[in-house]
């Protein structure tokens, strides 16, 4: 082993990494020292990731081509899986889908703009900041099921809101529409999608130098200009991630729509599920190419926003900060 | 620049924070009244009274159901904390010191691109119906891993970017041996982002749906015990909200500790 890591010295005299360079004496420490700093550990995670996880997830588009029988794939190039996913779940589906996804992802933009303004730069109070920190981060790692079920309850026929409305004597029957309709799942869509929403704006906005927006007060600015000309044209890319990160997923949303939703507001991702389910896969494949392409197309502003801003390796010099 | 001397200025200030808010209530409430229902006795009326601790009481007298269920995620949840935790610590050291950094974090981060469902079903179809492998074990921690590394190697990178390498190298020119700089120097101080990466990884797994949906095969992980209950018969829901509650409580207590470790100290650069 450690004569490997010898070889592999002998022939790159430089050591890879210029910040560890002269320093990182290997003499007989072999692999052990070699292995965790040397970027072809990071090569080699690489290349098992892009293997193991990128290449399923592009081959889901040549799925989509062929036709399946049973569980196995044959290979023979075909459409026959698009017109099955039209003809199984059909527009309406993917049309709903869309425009809720769409609908809920502007009310996120429109409450979540101004939100992460104050949030960055607006309160002084590092405690506030603090407080909605934690609480836009925790919701993140808790089970999205066990923070939808309860709504039911809350909802329903017989939930507190209608009890609450009865009681006060407002309504004098039970509101349907509270639950298992397309005004529900859009509702119950808000809360889960707003720290994606928020979180990309909030670290753009912060990332801008104060001192800009002083100088832009000491100039005269009105507070206007300095929003328009200087905040927004920098927040863009936070905005646009932030909208690549409340869509995508909203598309995909197995929890809300199933129980919010019931069975009346059928969303893509069961339509995905059925067809896993009825084995048809090519199919399955279909619809998930379809949601892919749509990502892609979503994608290419955020891509050239951030080209247009110095690339990913800007942000790792902002981190550095 | 917000909250200044326009009287306009100072509504609109209000009303950001006034709205934003109500969107932080809309993702609280229901956690909160999830615990509130799960202590009353009869949950489905939609009023909380009577108050009582019945259902927990049911949960723990009969725990078959949701024992293995639990047990297999905790299994899980540890493993894949223990592959996001040396994974991220052996890219994100490196990562931010190497030329292509950019393009390999975009690499890394990509899966966050593609919904649940998609990465589910795109595994399933490669490894099962494409290679003809038998889903297990394995595959949900294939399938949670994916979904956890790219947060654990951001709160890696949140460490490891900001390391300074003078500290390394004045160890070494003091004579510390190579192990020395890295267990006595760089391990305490990257400490919070590797506790971080892996309380992330875990959380993640323990409480994912999506993609274990498809890579189960026979096996149930305790979320999807708790959706196929869910979906299933009336009479159990009761138990569900007892026990969620129990596991936002856990997974609560977790975050804020990783984030506090990751974060406290730092005056809030944001």
């Amino acid at each position: 082993m450690a004569s490997g890591a010898r070889a592999a010295r002998s022939r790159r005299p430089v050591w890879p990494l210029p910040g560890f360079g002269p320093s990182f004496d290997t003499r007989g420490k072999g692999l052990f020292v070699w292995l965790p700093v040397s970027h072809w550990t990071v090569y080699g995670f690489t290349t098992v990731w892009v293997l193991g996880v990128l290449v399923p997830l592009v081959l889901l588009v040549l799925f989509s081509f062929l036709k399946t029988r049973g569980i196995q794939f044959i290979f023979e190039p075909t459409l026959r899986a698009y017109l099955d996913i039209f003809e199984y779940a059909g527009w309406p589906v993917i049309l709903r889908s869309l425009r809720i996804a769409a609908t809920v992802t502007i009310i996120e933009l429109i409450i979540a703009f101004p939100f992460a303004l104050w949030l960055a730069k607006g309160t002084r109070s590092d405690a506030v900041r603090l407080t909605f920190f934690t609480l836009l981060m925790v919701p993140f790692f808790l089970s999205p099921a066990s923070r939808t079920i309860v709504w039911r309850v809350v909802l329903g026929r017989n939930g507190l809101v209608n009890s609450v409305l009865m009681s006060l004597g407002i309504i004098d029957e039970p509101v349907d529409w509270l639950l298992f309709s397309e005004p529900a799942v859009h509702f119950g869509f808000i809360g889960p999608y707003f720290p994606p929403m928020v979180w990309p704006i909030f670290l753009s906005i912060s990332l801008i130098d104060d001192e800009l927006l002083e100088a832009s007060r000491d100039l005269g600015g009105h507070p206007r200009h300095t929003l328009r000309h200087i905040i927004i044209p920098l927040a863009i890319p936070g905005v646009v991630a932030g909208i690549v990160f409340t869509f995508v997923p909203m598309l995909g949303d197995t929890v809300v729509a199933h129980l919010i939703g019931g069975g009346n507001v059928l969303l893509l991702s069961s339509s995905i599920y059925d067809l896993i389910t009825v084995m048809n896969y090519a199919a399955a494949a279909a619809m998930a190419a379809f949601v892919l392409a749509l990502i892609l197309i979503l994608q290419l502003p955020l891509i050239i926003t951030i080209r247009s801003i110095g690339g990913v390796n800007e942000i790792f010099a902002s981190l550095r900060r | 620049m917000t909250g200044g001397g326009y009287p306009s200025q100072r509504i609109a200030t209000w009303l950001t924070v006034a709205v934003g808010s109500f969107a932080v209530f809309l993702i609280y409430a229901p956690i909160v009244w999830l615990g509130v229902m799960s202590v009353s006795e009869r949950p489905l009326s939609g009023i909380p009274w009577p108050l009582g601790s019945v259902w927990y009481d049911e949960l723990f007298r009969d725990t078959r159901k949701w024992l293995r269920p639990l047990e297999l995620s905790l299994l899980i949840g540890v493993m894949v904390a223990a592959c996001c935790v040396v994974s991220a610590t052996l890219v994100g050291r490196a990562l931010p010191r190497m030329k292509r950094r950019g393009g390999l974090l975009m690499v890394f981060l990509l899966p966050l691109f593609f919904p649940g469902i998609v990465t589910g079903g795109a595994f399933f179809m490669h490894y099962k119906a494409l290679l003809g492998l038998k889903m297990g074990v394995w595959s949900l921690v294939l399938g949670h891993f994916v979904w956890a590394f790219p947060f654990a190697l951001l709160a890696m990178l949140v460490v490891t970017a900001r390391f300074d390498e003078r500290l390394t190298e004045a160890a070494s020119d003091l004579g510390a041996s190579a192990w020395h700089r890295f267990w006595h120097i760089e391990a305490p101080l990257l400490k919070p982002g590797i506790v971080a990466s892996g309380f992330f990884g875990f959380l993640l797994s323990f409480n994912e749906l999506p993609r274990s949906i498809f890579l189960r095969s026979g096996e149930i992980t305790l979320p999807l015990h708790l959706w196929a209950e869910s979906s299933s018969h009336v009479s159990s829901v009761p138990l569900i909200y007892a026990m969620s509650t129990l596991i936002t409580i856990a997974s609560t207590v977790l975050t804020v500790i990783a984030l506090r470790m990751l974060f406290f100290g730092r005056r809030a650069s944001f």
